[in-house]
């Protein structure tokens, strides 16, 4: 054989391994995930993606992140009055209730929301697309999904708002590095003006049933809406939206309250999805919350204050057998002052750790007649029917008559206390309580500061009282909010840190 | 994708092979006899192989002689040759000439041959082209592996420590088997994957395992993988440093390669070979700790300095003392020693047989070798075994098959570690901080020590995971990691022309498997049973195929004199696919059931199985020529092109060219009569290489499904966003050299200038504000960073006489890092000023990486008055009213105002108030200089002795165990230094008072900033090689022992354990060097003893 056919060959072969299309070889997807591309193709992905913006409510899917329901514990109970640091609570948690709040708390990451804020987008920017791939997808079952993810994003939004007052607005999905924003804050009044938008929105095309209590009480529907809409309105002091937004849930028919005997804790609280609920994260064997730890075991960081009994609900020291129901063995255990409303079966047995699937609560029936109360409080002139509402509920609770103060229905502040006392003994540690405080201190320019100083003086240690008090007389009130997570301040330029934290 | 591969791997294994097929077309006629005798006594002689070759050296057909030394041999060409041979005869090869009788007389080989001493110049081998190191045109430096025999180490990175100028190697933990960090030329990449790549003989080592594994998610941790190439196979090491050289690597050599060549089979008698060492090995002392008395004065102290009110004993028993209560009395009135208790000593035992030999057309080495270690922590440990055979064999003179065949297992025993992530987990961290009056073992109600450990479920200092019973941890617990690995190696050689044209083909498999077994037992963590802590299981398995191949064309023309070019065309391809499964469970039924497979808890969330997958691609191709003229100018340029199946379509390739030269200046006239110079040369180089992101997939959206349904409905997320910016990461490398040879090559210098320009910098995990999603970016091309330094090795041979060698070694490098652009999501500050035990860190373009910033520590505030804030003239400051203030921190957002016996830092600002504002600049983490030397003296050939030293030079260190065992905020042990502290008003000491859980008296400061520099003797080696008399009276070919010590000495004024911290944290701008120290280097003598037959 000669030299140059040899030569030949052998370049040949070089070349056929050149040319043997390199791209196709290098062309590597995941095996075991899945790709945008492939995505978006059918309704039933459709409906995974909606689900997984519910499901990312119970946890962080990647696990490295606390539920975003402890978040909601934490961010709605711990700045106020009736929450007690047990053995396990970390320092930043303790900083908190002590009203010494850094920007390197780790509590105050808001991560865990936008987190569901980024799936709630990314499913409002995707799912329109499937229409062309999936025939069988009708546009009324495609804006029912579209408003579930609009109405949660509406939600987060409001947690953020309420928590942290100016916060950037993102809107579109982060599926790329083109996506990655250096926002700015926007102010609490473009963010709550977007919230009623996407309430909006999700309004006019969600569903009032989905067939199935799961769904109706797990997911976003109509009343759901409704019931955001309420609080959103309240807390905007747009008393008339509020009501209209209430009464169109009373006036549904489809809720009422659970009779108070016996079975009540029961059924409202362990078995949950209720005829009284409206909304509910579904927790479920499969997904236990994060409670029992943070509420029993030998290391728990909460215990009920020991005010909550003894001023909130207060005890008949005649009748022990008449008592407030949702009290000791509710909200409560008395002897031990555990938090009970996560732990209870009933008012005696205690859940087996693996069946701490007690639901978070997010709006429920009683919510509803009690907003419906504070904004008639508010419009004025309908003080009878605001205390007529509040009667209900504590007529349902047998409420102890040492609680009733009486308020002139006229007299809008002593109304005003009236139903902010009841909504804590009716809400204990559903994470209201410091955002009932806060919107009922900051109405008409933070006429009622007391409300938040008279907190302090109840929930902050001796030694801390006077830098606590003095925090919370900050001028511009931006010490009732958090300060944004040192995090971002460094990522993000554009990021200007709530004045008070600076 | 596939039938690219073994089309591929077909034409390399049989493209030479189609070639020469016509070869054994031709007729067979003719029959050669004849009969061989030895030349001295004339006896016939048996077994003589008797064969046709061809004019290749080919062996065509063979026979061997009868017992009378007869044969018949069928010739199939009368052109071709015949040979003779057999052992202990010198080959004698006949022309046949037509003739069909041979009759042979062999002559006895042996006592007539001379010795032969060839003579060569040294080459260096790239990996692909071995050029001669006068000839090399790029930074490159050498180390023969004899010279690390002596050491202890189990891998050959660590013997390397020190050693190489440029080359900062430094061990995780001294535990066996923990992993090494390799930087060469420091960081030019902050992308996680910084290690160099390893070639071994002439294929890339693939040393990383997959991240999503159990074990593996500590970058250095996986570097153990080098454990699987015995020292003792290693001939040689070769460091390639500049860009121009690594250029020839491609994307993965962007951090310096690091090339191994293994021993080869030489032509002679087989030489069997056994070394042995024994290596023993000890703990240094640790920072003396207090004593349980001690202990116990201190913790209630610390809670009423925070409370207020003296600590309740009757609630907290640990300190009750009351002998009324034997159990706690008991139980908890020791003063144990639990860094002793956890602590033994160590042992290496290293057995290494192997044979080498071979003839014209085979030569083999073959090794076996038996590794044993006991770390000096109780639990920890290593065993190796490992085979290799490297076998040559010659076909013709133009085809040369090689096959390599490794196989290594090792056991790694390691401690359990609650979370691998965090070390203050570990077993000895945990030892160091565990309460000293408490027992190792539990004594029962009546006060009688029970053969049972002390393992309560919790008690003031916590529970588990923050504290156990170490010695239980460690004695009862299980995590150990077996791994599996073969890699076969399969090289052709075909001389398409002969020394013109050579073609090589090489194959390389390489399948690892990792396994990883942990176990948790009951009595480690003395939680109840029904916590997922107790009794849990977890068996992880990774195996990792890897097919790469290589195909070289090497191109020589004979050229005019003076002239001379060597040309090399490459194509290389790399597959990697690794399957990962692992399953963690609980609660199984009895601590003697350690695996997950059987019946136990998989419920919670933590506790699961999975699975992982992954492959990477690559392709890449090399065209590179080095031209040269009279040895004088020689210039090598490169151009390489790379594909990388981890970017998407749009940035997939890159073209990397690069070009290097040199200038024999001593070969120019006007230094010809500079007699004493051998060699001047100034090399320059300038070379690019591409680093790809260390994750696979990441230009893709991935969407992933959650752990659980949302009542019921199957639920899916983005679980990361498409990366599609991505691009390579480019390393810039400039190089400037200089070759200094003088004094008939007895001092020899070597200079290195160079600057690493990464352009296009890639950061893996970069913070992004979370309302975007995510909390970080995966991978995100950054800016522009340097890395420069330079070099300087000095080879010396002062004397050389008849009887005296002495050669003193030395090297010396200075390397820093500088950032020169930046992406806005870059954040330009790390750390906080408010949190304890916190130092700030900036970004500061055009600055080099390193510098911490803290607050001056002036103290301890002896009384109340001394609070007092005072102005710049030490004036007190007052307020409206006429009143003294007192010193505050962070006003007004913590508003802590200091106490007396709080430490005392410096008001810069004079504000009355310690805030960020008074944080400044506390030194740098970053050496001036490193570098090692150390001579070596020999007496007649017999006697070695050797030593080493490593130094580094001015650079501080954030003493972090220091900080730990000061700072009297928790309920951990503490160093006895703490006796001094502040406990009553007036005390003058510089230890701040005890507060639990309050106060700042740990602030990130210049109390813990320490100077680190340091000056280690790291190695002494006596060797004595057996005379030749006594030799012959062993009978054996040669032999030598030796003894070596380790760590003997560091002269520092670091109070730490050890101050060579790895620079593992000059990853990043904002990183700071702190020293946690877990296990410090060992102290260790080595016996060892090597004997040829």
């Amino acid at each position: 054989m000669n030299r140059k056919r040899i030569i030949h060959i052998a370049i040949f072969f070089v070349l056929v391994i050149l040319a043997s299309s390199c791209n196709k070889y290098l062309d590597l997807k995941p095996q075991d995930g899945i790709v945008r591309q492939e995505y978006w193709k059918t309704k039933e992905q459709v409906q995974a993606a909606v689900a997984g913006c519910y499901a990312s409510l119970l946890a962080d899917p990647a696990n490295k992140d606390k539920p975003l329901s402890e978040y909601l514990f934490m961010w709605g109970e711990l700045r106020a009055d009736m929450v007690a640091p047990g053995p396990g609570i970390s320092n930043d948690e303790m900083d908190i209730t002590e009203v010494n709040i850094l920007s390197t708390n780790k509590m105050t990451n808001w991560a865990a929301v936008y987190r569901t804020i980024n799936y709630c987008n990314t499913v409002i920017d995707f799912a329109p697309g499937v229409m062309d791939n999936d025939n069988t997808l009708t546009k009324a079952q495609l804006n029912s999904w579209l408003s579930e993810a609009y109405a949660l994003r509406g939600l987060m939004y409001f947690y953020l708002v309420r928590s942290f007052r100016d916060v950037p607005l993102k809107l579109k999905s982060t599926s790329s590095d083109n996506d990655l924003e250096q926002l700015a804050k926007s102010s609490a009044d473009t963010v709550l003006a977007q919230v009623v938008k996407d309430l909006q929105t999700a309004d006019s095309n969600a569903v009032t049933t989905y067939g199935n209590t799961v769904y109706d009480k797990g997911r976003i529907t109509r009343f759901t809406v409704k019931a955001i809409e309420a609080d959103v309105y309240l807390w905007m002091d747009k008393y008339n939206e509020c009501v209209a937004a209430c009464d169109y849930i009373i006036n549904s028919g489809k809720f009422g309250l659970i009779a108070g005997n016996s079975g009540w804790f029961n059924t409202l609280y362990y078995k949950g999805n209720s005829n009284e609920s409206i909304f509910e994260f579904q927790y479920d064997a499969q997904k236990l919350n994060s409670f029992y730890a943070m509420f029993n075991t030998s290391k728990l960081r909460y215990f009920s204050s020991a005010t909550v009994l003894e001023d909130i609900y207060t005890v008949d020291f005649v009748n022990y057998l008449n008592r407030d129901i949702r009290a000791d063995g509710s909200a409560v255990r008395a002897g031990d002052n555990l938090i009970w409303k996560f732990l209870g079966v009933n008012s005696d047995d205690m859940r087996a750790s693996d069946a701490s699937f007690a639901h978070w609560f997010v709006y429920r029936y009683a919510d509803i007649l009690l907003m419906k109360a504070e904004a008639l409080n508010q419009i004025g002139g309908r003080g009878q029917e605001a205390l007529d509402l509040v009667t209900t509920i504590r007529n349902r609770a047998h409420a102890l008559d040492q609680t009733n103060t009486n308020p002139d229905p006229a007299n809008k502040d002593a109304l005003g206390e009236f139903i902010l006392a009841e909504r804590a003994r009716e809400f204990a540690f559903e994470g209201k309580r410091w955002y009932d405080l806060l919107r009922n201190a900051k109405r008409n320019n933070y006429a009622r500061l007391d409300l938040l100083i008279n907190a302090v003086i109840k929930a902050v240690p001796a030694s801390l009282q006077v830098s606590a008090q003095g925090k919370y007389r900050d001028p511009t009130h931006s010490s009732h909010y958090f300060p944004i997570y040192y995090y971002e301040i460094q990522s993000d330029p554009n990021l200007i840190q709530n004045p008070f934290y600076k | 994708m596939k039938h690219i591969f073994s089309g591929l791997l077909y034409s390399i294994l049989f493209s030479p092979l189609l070639f020469s097929v016509h070869a054994f077309a031709q007729d067979a006629t003719l029959i050669i006899r004849g009969k061989i005798v030895d030349k001295k006594d004339k006896s016939p002689v048996q077994h003589v192989s008797v064969a046709e070759v061809d004019a290749d050296g080919r062996i065509v057909r063979g026979v061997t002689t009868d017992i009378d030394g007869n044969f018949a041999l069928k010739i199939t060409d009368p052109k071709n040759k015949v040979s003779f041979s057999y052992i202990g005869y010198k080959t004698i090869t006949e022309n046949i000439k037509g003739r069909s009788t041979i009759n042979i007389n062999l002559e006895q080989a042996g006592g007539n041959l001379g010795e032969v001493i060839i003579i060569s110049g040294k080459k260096t081998d790239n990996g692909n082209l071995a050029i001669a190191d006068r000839n090399l045109t790029i930074a490159a430096s050498k180390i023969n592996a004899k010279d690390l025999e002596e050491m202890s180490s189990a891998s050959i990175d660590q013997a390397l420590q020190g050693r190489l100028s440029g080359v900062d190697i430094t061990a995780s933990s001294g535990d066996p088997g923990a992993g090494m960090s390799i930087r060469i030329r420091g960081t030019s990449s902050i992308n996680a994957g910084t290690n160099p790549l390893i070639v071994v003989d002439g294929m890339p080592y693939e040393t990383s395992i997959p991240s999503d594994f159990n074990f593996g998610t500590a970058d250095d941790q996986g570097y153990a993988q080098l454990l699987n190439i015995a020292p003792s196979d290693i001939k040689e090491i070769v460091v390639l440093k500049d860009a121009a050289a690594t250029a020839m690597w491609g994307s993965r050599a962007a951090n310096g390669v690091l090339i191994i060549t293994t021993k080869r089979g030489v032509i002679g008698r087989p030489v069997l070979t056994y070394t042995v060492r024994g290596v023993v090995s000890f703990q240094p002392k640790p920072i003396p700790l207090l004593n349980g008395k001690q202990y116990s004065n201190l913790i209630p102290e610390e809670v009423m300095n925070r409370t207020g009110t003296p600590l309740n004993t009757l609630t907290v028993k640990e300190f009750a003392y009351d002998p009324n209560d034997p159990y706690y009395y008991y139980n908890y009135g020791q003063n144990t020693d639990w860094l002793a208790a956890v602590t033994q000593t160590g042992f290496v035992q290293d057995h290494n047989l192997s044979m080498t030999g071979g003839g014209e057309k085979a030569r083999y080495f073959a090794s076996v070798g038996y590794f044993n270690q006991q770390g000096t922590t109780i639990g920890t440990g290593l065993t190796r075994i490992n085979t290799r055979i490297n076998l040559d064999y010659i076909v013709s003179e133009r085809i040369k098959f090689r096959t390599d065949i490794a196989y290594t297992y090792t056991s790694n025993p390691r401690g359990y570690s609650p979370d691998p992530k965090k070390s203050e987990y570990e077993i000895r961290n945990v030892a160091l901080n565990k309460m000293p009056n408490m027992s190792i073992y539990e004594y029962n109600e009546q006060g009688i020590m029970t053969p049972n450990y002390f393992s309560p479920a919790s008690n003031i200092q916590g529970q588990y995971p923050v504290t156990y019973n170490p010695v239980a941890m460690a004695k009862t617990a299980m995590n150990k990691i077996i791994g599996n690995r073969v890699t076969p190696h399969f090289n052709l050689q075909y001389d398409i022309i002969p020394h013109v044209l050579i073609a090589t083909g090489d194959v390389q498999f390489d399948i690892n498997n990792n396994k990883n077994n942990t176990f948790l037992p009951q009595i480690a963590t003395g939680r109840p049973t029904t916590e997922t802590v107790v009794n849990r299981a977890y068996d992880g398995d990774v195996d990792v195929f890897n097919v790469q191949t290589k195909t070289n064309l090497v191109f020589t023309p004979t050229m005019p004199a003076n002239h001379s070019l060597t040309s090399l065309l490459s194509v290389q391809t790399y597959d990697n696919k690794s399957v990962s499964n692992q399953a963690l469970t609980s609660n199984t039924a009895s601590s003697l059931l350690q695996d997950p497979s059987a019946p136990s808890r998989t419920q919670n969330p933590e506790l699961n199985v999975g699975a992982g997958y992954a492959q990477t691609r690559t392709v890449g191709a090399l065209i590179n020529a080095q031209y040269g003229y009279k040895e004088r100018y020689i210039l090598n340029v490169g151009l390489r092109g790379d594909g990388n199946s981890k970017f998407g379509p749009a940035s997939r390739y890159g073209l990397f060219p690069s070009v290097s030269a040199r200038w024999r200046i001593s070969d120019e006239s006007f230094l010809k009569s500079a007699k004493f110079i051998n060699d001047l040369s100034v090399r320059v180089s300038y070379g690019q290489a591409g680093n790809p992101p260390k994750d696979d997939y990441t230009f893709y959206n991935q969407y992933s499904s959650f752990g659980w349904s949302y009542g019921g409905l199957a639920a899916v997320y983005p679980s990361s966003m498409e990366l599609s910016h991505l691009k390579w990461e480019v390393i810039h490398g400039q190089n400037l050299g200089l070759n200094l040879i003088m004094f008939h090559n007895k001092v020899n210098i070597d200079l290195e200038v160079y600057r690493n320009r990464t352009k296009d910098l890639l950061f893996k995990d970069l913070k992004i504000p979370t309302f975007n999603g995510y909390s970080a970016v995966n991978f995100m091309n950054v800016g522009t960073l340097d890395n420069q330094g330079w070099e300087l090795n000095i080879l010396t041979s002062p004397l050389r006489t008849d009887n005296w060698a002495v050669d003193f070694n030395f090297n010396i490098s200075h390397n820093e890092n500088i950032i020169r652009e930046i992406s806005p999501y870059y954040a330009n500050k790390d750390g906080d000023a408010t949190t304890n035990g916190s130092y700030l860190t900036f970004l500061q373009i055009n600055n080099p990486f390193g510098s911490i910033y803290g607050y001056k520590f002036k103290g301890v505030y002896k009384d109340k008055d001394a609070t007092l804030a005072t102005d710049g003239v030490g004036k007190p400051i007052i307020d409206a009213n006429g009143q003294g203030i007192y010193m505050r921190f962070n006003y007004p957002a913590t508003d802590y105002l200091f106490q007396p016996g709080d430490a005392k830092y410096e008001d810069i600002n004079h504000d009355g108030n310690i805030d960020y504002k008074d944080v400044v600049y506390l030194g740098n983490s970053n050496p001036k200089l490193t570098g090692g030397f150390g001579p070596t003296i020999t007496y007649k050939g017999r006697l070695k002795l050797s030593g080493f030293f490593n130094f580094r030079t001015s650079y501080v260190v954030v003493n972090g165990t220091k900080i730990s065992t000061t700072n009297m905020y928790g309920f951990n042990n503490q160093s006895t230094a703490v006796l001094r502290r502040w406990r009553n008003p007036g005390d003058v000491t510089d230890i701040p008072r005890a507060i639990w859980n309050g106060g700042y008296n740990w602030l990130g400061s210049d109390r813990y900033v320490e100077d680190a520099s340091f000056l280690r003797f790291r190695t002494a080696t006596l060797r004595y090689n057996l005379s030749s008399q006594m030799l012959k009276k062993l009978k054996i070919k040669s032999g030598s022992v030796y003894f070596t010590a380790e760590n003997l000495v560091t002269f520092t004024k670091y109070t730490g354990q050890d101050p060579e911290v790895a620079p593992r944290g000059v990853t990043g701008p904002f990183t700071v060097v702190k020293d946690n120290s877990t296990t410090p280097p060992v102290i260790s003598f080595t016996l060892g003893l090597t004997a040829s037959f």
